[in-house]
């Protein structure tokens, strides 16, 4: 019955598991050849008048996996043997990332991405996310502030202390309890390519200057582009909390690029969109407008290298920014015609405390997002 | 004579150079007197631009202290100078860096705060921009200055970053803070805070028989989700990586606190795990000056040659890539290494493979566990 089987648990998936070898099975003993129908997503298309048939929840259309064909065959056989494994994972009740299940064939399999692929592919057949197949990816994420939660019998109490750091938990489907009485989420990110081992800097910043203690909020950092649990925990607290989101982000491409990866998903992940992305999140800084607003430095300003142009305009041409967020193409043009960009730390070059006394307290009153 | 002064424990120990941890009235006071003197000289009756005599930190300058009856083995620089002039063109440059970011250092110590290395960067790029053009630059400046005054990076007012994680049989309290248990710290354990005096000021308390340094966050998140340290009573630690000053000095309090818990280091089979354990192990010479404060005798536990003989197929095997080649060149000419270490790295050289820890899967789910299990048993580590 359908109301059954569209919650994705574990005894619900191992049934849908058993269903989907039935009918290959099936499919052999009648003397067919078996296939598999696999839903192909995409969380954007390069369309960028806003007309195209991109959806985060519905498929673009479907691919016809069969046995005739020696590439697809061996996409199969990868499929089947990731699924057996996965059946003995929930049989068992354990936990695998997709590098340990490569491992268990590498003769088979021969590439990683080879695995990657038939997750992937398996999620979308048996209609659920990645961690209902008990497959983990690592969680690099960061919470502070005013929000307190219990996660297998354990209690996390950022109240208590909000300048403290505690590690968003992995098993985010564990979470309950949450309890805020914070104003707003903000969400700080940076991609780190520099020496400094700084993807966290910002967020240190943040910590160091006591941010919590006079702003009533909850900070969130991953580190750079957000991992899955970061984001199932983002959008579980948007779920329960209702509260406004902010992103901090560094003013380039890549900066850019995170925060769309945020509010609408990535590409790899699109078929499992609609329970990754935060449709509420807004840009908070840094714009390329506010060069002049704050008067940054000069010397501050690096120019944009052509990967960086690049990726600037592949973005702009995404049909989801004409679609949902044309505020953000009028800085993004900017940001292209300038030709340079510039971190969250050149707002401190003046005082190290202005981005946590007053860049983000006056945008955040004053309603100056995106 | 040299030999005795590379491994002694003795008064020549004195020659061995470190970085103090100084609260920052006497940073600044340490600051003011460089200046003062400089200018003095600047002042005399043979005025002259003093030289600045940065401690060397290169390979020739890094001696071994190993210990007299204990296995701990630290790197020290020694009292090898290397002199920035202004009057020397090459150096000329570099000199006037150091001096800025002494400056900019000083007006931080002042105000009170703490900056991060990008911030300092974009920093010393607005005030000169004519000298400064790279974070890497600013990063190597600001060793040159830990140098020069012999002060710490955290004492300099730089902030420290921290990645690591913490789980097992440990419980943590802040001062005034309540207890926090790390085993029931899920999946992600506890993070390690940048803070290093929060951490020096850590109360700790445990009932485990082993110390497990893990390189890999994966790994890490794996044997803490799966709890093996119910099973095999121990505490987790990892840096996710490199390793970082927080994670080194959490562990170093450790191997204090609990002196009889063997440290047991768990690396993928390549130079470059190698090279983690070694950091953890003998400190870096990079950060020469503050390595060898943090520095405990860690074992390594795994992945070693014998293991990848038994336990790993061919097919999960994978060639060093340029880098592990690097890696290697620099291990094996320092004098650090022991000599099973060094078979197990000419080993790795010789096959052109390096192997993962996670190859280990190949055995089934549980296997990670029964393997650390069996080899602890069995005390099979060097």
């Amino acid at each position: 019955m359908e109301g059954k089987h569209s919650i994705p648990n574990r005894l619900n998936l191992l049934k849908k598991i058993g269903e989907l070898t039935r009918s290959l099975v099936e499919d052999l003993c009648n003397g067919r050849s078996p296939t598999l129908k696999i839903d192909q997503f995409s969380s954007y298309c390069s369309e960028d008048s806003g007309k195209c048939c991109c959806s985060y929840n519905l498929p673009k259309g479907k691919e016809i996996l069969t046995l005739q064909r020696e590439s697809q065959s061996r996409r199969f056989d990868a499929l089947l043997r990731v699924l057996l494994i996965v059946q003995q994972l929930l049989q068992e009740n354990k936990h695998g990332s997709k590098r340990d299940i490569y491992y268990m064939h590498p003769s088979v399999f021969k590439e990683q991405s080879v695995v990657d692929r038939a997750v992937n592919d398996i999620c979308i057949l048996l209609q659920c996310s990645r961690h209902n197949l008990n497959v983990v990816s690592v969680g690099n994420g960061l919470v502070m502030g005013w929000v307190r939660f219990a996660e297998a019998g354990r209690n996390f109490d950022c109240i208590s202390s909000p300048n403290t750091a505690h590690q968003i938990p992995v098993h985010v489907e564990d979470v309950e309890d949450i309890i805020s009485v914070a104003e707003y989420i903000l969400i700080v990110e940076k991609e780190s390519d520099h020496y400094a081992f700084d993807d966290r800097a910002v967020f240190q910043r943040l910590a160091n200057d006591q941010f919590c203690r006079k702003n009533r909020c909850i900070v969130i950092t991953g580190r750079g582009y957000p991992d899955v649990p970061t984001r199932r925990f983002l959008h579980l607290l948007i779920e329960k909390l209702r509260l406004p989101v902010y992103c901090l982000v560094d003013c380039d491409p890549y900066g850019i690029d995170i925060l769309a990866t945020f509010r609408f998903g990535s590409m790899q992940m699109a078929y499992d969109a609609k329970s990754l992305r935060l449709p509420g999140i807004q840009w908070l800084g840094a714009f390329p407008s506010d060069c002049e607003k704050y008067q940054l430095p000069q010397h501050c300003l690096l120019p944009l290298t052509t990967e960086d142009k690049q990726k600037a305009e592949g973005i702009l041409h995404r049909c989801y920014v004409e679609r949902e967020a044309p505020s953000w193409r009028n800085e993004l043009q900017l940001m292209l015609d300038r030709g340079v960009k510039f971190e969250i730390e050149a707002l401190s070059v003046h005082s190290l405390t202005f981005l946590s006394e007053n860049y983000l307290p006056s945008k955040i009153q004053m309603g100056a997002f995106i | 004579m040299g030999e005795l002064s590379k491994n002694s424990i003795f008064f020549s120990d004195q020659h061995l150079c470190h970085a103090d941890i100084l609260p920052p009235s006497e940073v600044r006071a340490r600051i003011e007197v460089a200046i003062l003197n400089f200018l003095k000289n600047l002042n005399s009756s043979n005025p002259e631009v003093t030289d600045l005599p940065l401690i060397s930190r290169k390979m020739g300058n890094s001696r071994v202290r190993r210990g007299l009856l204990t296995d701990d083995s630290k790197i020290f620089l020694s009292h090898s100078f290397s002199t920035k002039s202004l009057m020397n063109e090459n150096t000329a440059n570099s000199f006037i860096r150091v001096w800025k970011v002494m400056e900019m250092c000083y007006q931080i110590l002042i105000e009170e705060k703490k900056v991060t290395q990008r911030e300092l960067f974009y920093k010393l790029l607005c005030d000169s921009p004519q000298y400064f053009t790279s974070q890497l630059q600013v990063n190597r400046t600001i060793q040159d200055l830990v140098a020069l005054v012999r002060c710490s990076r955290y004492s300099l007012g730089i902030m420290a970053s921290s990645r690591g994680a913490v789980a097992g049989r440990l419980l943590l309290q802040e001062p005034n803070q309540e207890i926090v248990d790390c085993s029931t710290c899920g999946s992600s354990g506890y993070a390690i805070s940048g803070d290093l005096n929060l951490l020096e000021n850590l109360v700790m308390k445990s009932d485990a028989r082993y110390i497990i340094v893990v390189e890999k966050h994966a790994i890490f998140q794996r044997l803490a989700e799966d709890r093996v340290f119910n099973q095999i009573p121990c505490i987790l630690i990892t840096a996710k990586g490199y390793p970082d000053i927080g994670t080194r000095l959490l562990l170093h309090r450790m191997s204090r606190e609990f002196p009889e818990l063997p440290i047991l280091g768990l690396v993928d089979w390549n130079p470059a795990g190698l090279a983690i354990l070694c950091t953890f192990k003998f400190g870096s010479i990079a950060m020469g000056l503050e390595a060898y404060r943090y520095a405990c005798n860690v074992k390594w536990l795994g992945l070693l040659k014998d293991d990848i003989e038994q336990l790993v197929p061919e097919e999960s095997l994978i060639p060093l890539k340029p880098r592990d080649h690097q890696i290697a060149k620099s291990l094996s000419s320092s004098e650090i290494l022991q000599d099973k270490y060094k078979e197990e790295l000419s080993f790795m050289v010789q096959s052109g493979q390096r192997a993962e820890i996670e190859a280990l899967y190949f055995h089934g789910f549980d296997f990670l566990a029964k393997y650390i299990g069996k080899k602890i048993v069995q005390a099979d580590y060097i």
